[in-house]
């Protein structure tokens, strides 16, 4: 998969790869028993990047209404081949914006959590655009991702589970 | 014995304390922030992997009807007089009248950083501070109609269009479908600008702030305009006698959704009660 610099995805990863591969390659990257819980948040899961780390290219770099905003692709590679998923880290004023991929290859924030953006560049703008002077994201992980089970009062277990049990 | 879930606009002044109070009561008891944790970690997108079963997924109004349920439970075992009002959208339209008054959930955040000012669950009376939110705000947000650039609550018509699809929801079962009654309602829609948001989606648009958010379950109003949405699946279903929640058989090994969303018969996360009894909770509450 190509990525411009202006963060536009070529192709969308659902449909052009076999099921599973982000699952695949996050479990490279993490032991499986904690990929179950942290999936989700994986884009936000670790401290913003002043530099691209290994296997990262920096997408985008750039103040937005005042806000320093940046985005990090992760180029994966699978036992020496390439892999053809994106990951990204966005980060706003430093602190990890989450993004979520919708099945038409676009991309939805944490802030902004009922529609999606063209790009992850677009979705960082849009999450800025609604965030007030002076406010900072809250890392939310692992808090609310860890699968620790509490009690509602007594009577329901939320949490932990995601699995379908027929 | 069934209770009643009332139109927000027709409570009288008591139902508004009482409502007002065992909602302060669930947050002070520390349950409430349960809630907003829960409906964070089950929002998985559909272009990832994984389970969906909140969002984006047939189960979405399964899952959110029975989210529902166990915070009315919080709230009757505070004042067991108490049930969730709906706000209906399609008539109730102005940024300050009902829902939006001082005696019920306050009125729209302040122009400077959209903090809620008013009313019961304003900041600075200390009974609604922000724990579980995506920002580091103490303090509860709302942006009705989007000032900057305006949007309008979705129309009559327009959830009309959801209720007239005869159809529960169809393959691939995800936010890409275009026919169905479930994502007519939900409102994933495609394009940009303001025709992405329709319906359940348009409305958590409309009021913004923490609505916009993961964290939207931090505003009040989230159990209002759920309660609105879960009776327009009562209300499909009157009209369209028969038709069932779909799909009434998980989808097989080669399906793209296989395991990923829940079918009518399977077990739903985190409650592991299945779509097929929650169609009919007449027994447990009715709408007036």
């Amino acid at each position: 998969m190509v990525v411009s610099a202006g963060g536009v995805p070529v192709g969308a990863e659902h449909g052009t790869t076999r099921p599973g591969t982000r699952r695949d390659v996050l479990r490279g990257l993490l032991a499986p028993a904690v990929v179950v819980a942290l999936a989700p948040v994986v884009a936000a899961s670790r401290p913003s990047p002043p530099e691209p780390r290994p296997g990262e290219e920096a997408a985008f770099d750039e103040t937005y209404r005042g806000r320093h905003i940046q985005g990090f692709r992760t180029v994966v590679t699978d036992d020496g081949h390439a892999f053809d998923g994106e990951q990204w880290q966005v980060t706003v004023d430093g602190r990890p914006l989450h993004l979520m991929r919708r099945a038409d290859g676009s991309w939805l924030s944490m802030v902004d959590h009922y529609r999606s953006y063209p790009t992850p560049l677009d979705a960082a703008r849009a999450a800025v655009d609604e965030m007030g002077p002076g406010e900072q994201l809250r890392d939310m992980a692992p808090g609310p991702m860890s699968g620790e089970r509490m009690d509602m009062g007594g009577h329901i277990h939320m949490g932990g589970d995601h699995g379908v049990h027929a | 014995m069934a209770y009643t879930r009332k139109d927000v606009s027709t409570l009288t002044s008591a139902e508004k304390r009482r409502f007002v109070k065992a909602m302060l009561e669930v947050k002070r008891r520390g349950e409430y922030d349960e809630f907003v944790r829960t409906h964070i970690e089950y929002y998985t997108s559909d272009g990832e992997d994984g389970l969906r079963t909140a969002h984006m997924a047939p189960s979405f109004l399964p899952w959110h009807r029975r989210f529902l349920l166990e915070l009315e439970k919080a709230l009757r075992r505070v004042d067991s007089s108490v049930t969730v009002p709906y706000w209906d959208w399609t008539r109730e339209r102005s940024k300050t009248a009902v829902p939006w008054t001082k005696d019920l959930l306050g009125g729209n955040g302040r122009p400077s950083d959209h903090q809620v000012t008013t009313g019961p669950f304003a900041y600075a009376h200390g009974n609604w501070t922000i724990k579980e939110g995506v920002t580091d705000g103490e303090f509860l947000t709302r942006d009705l109609g989007r000032a900057r650039d305006p949007i309008a609550l979705p129309t009559k018509d327009e959830l009309e269009s959801a209720l007239a699809e005869p159809v529960y929801d169809t393959a691939p079962w995800d936010s890409t479908v275009t026919k169905g009654f479930r994502n007519r309602l939900e409102g994933w829609g495609t394009g940009r600008g303001s025709a992405a948001w329709r319906n359940h989606n348009r409305v958590h648009r409309w009021v913004g702030g923490a609505m916009l958010g993961g964290a939207s379950v931090n505003d009040p109003v989230f159990w209002m305009h759920h309660a609105f949405i879960d009776l327009q699946w009562y209300r499909w279903q009157r009209r369209h006698r028969g038709a069932r929640y779909l799909p009434a058989d998980p989808p097989g090994a080669g399906d793209e959704q296989h395991e990923r969303i829940v079918a009518r018969h399977q077990k739903m996360p985190p409650w592991d009660v299945t779509p097929d009894s929650l169609e009919d909770v007449s027994r447990i509450y009715r709408y007036a």
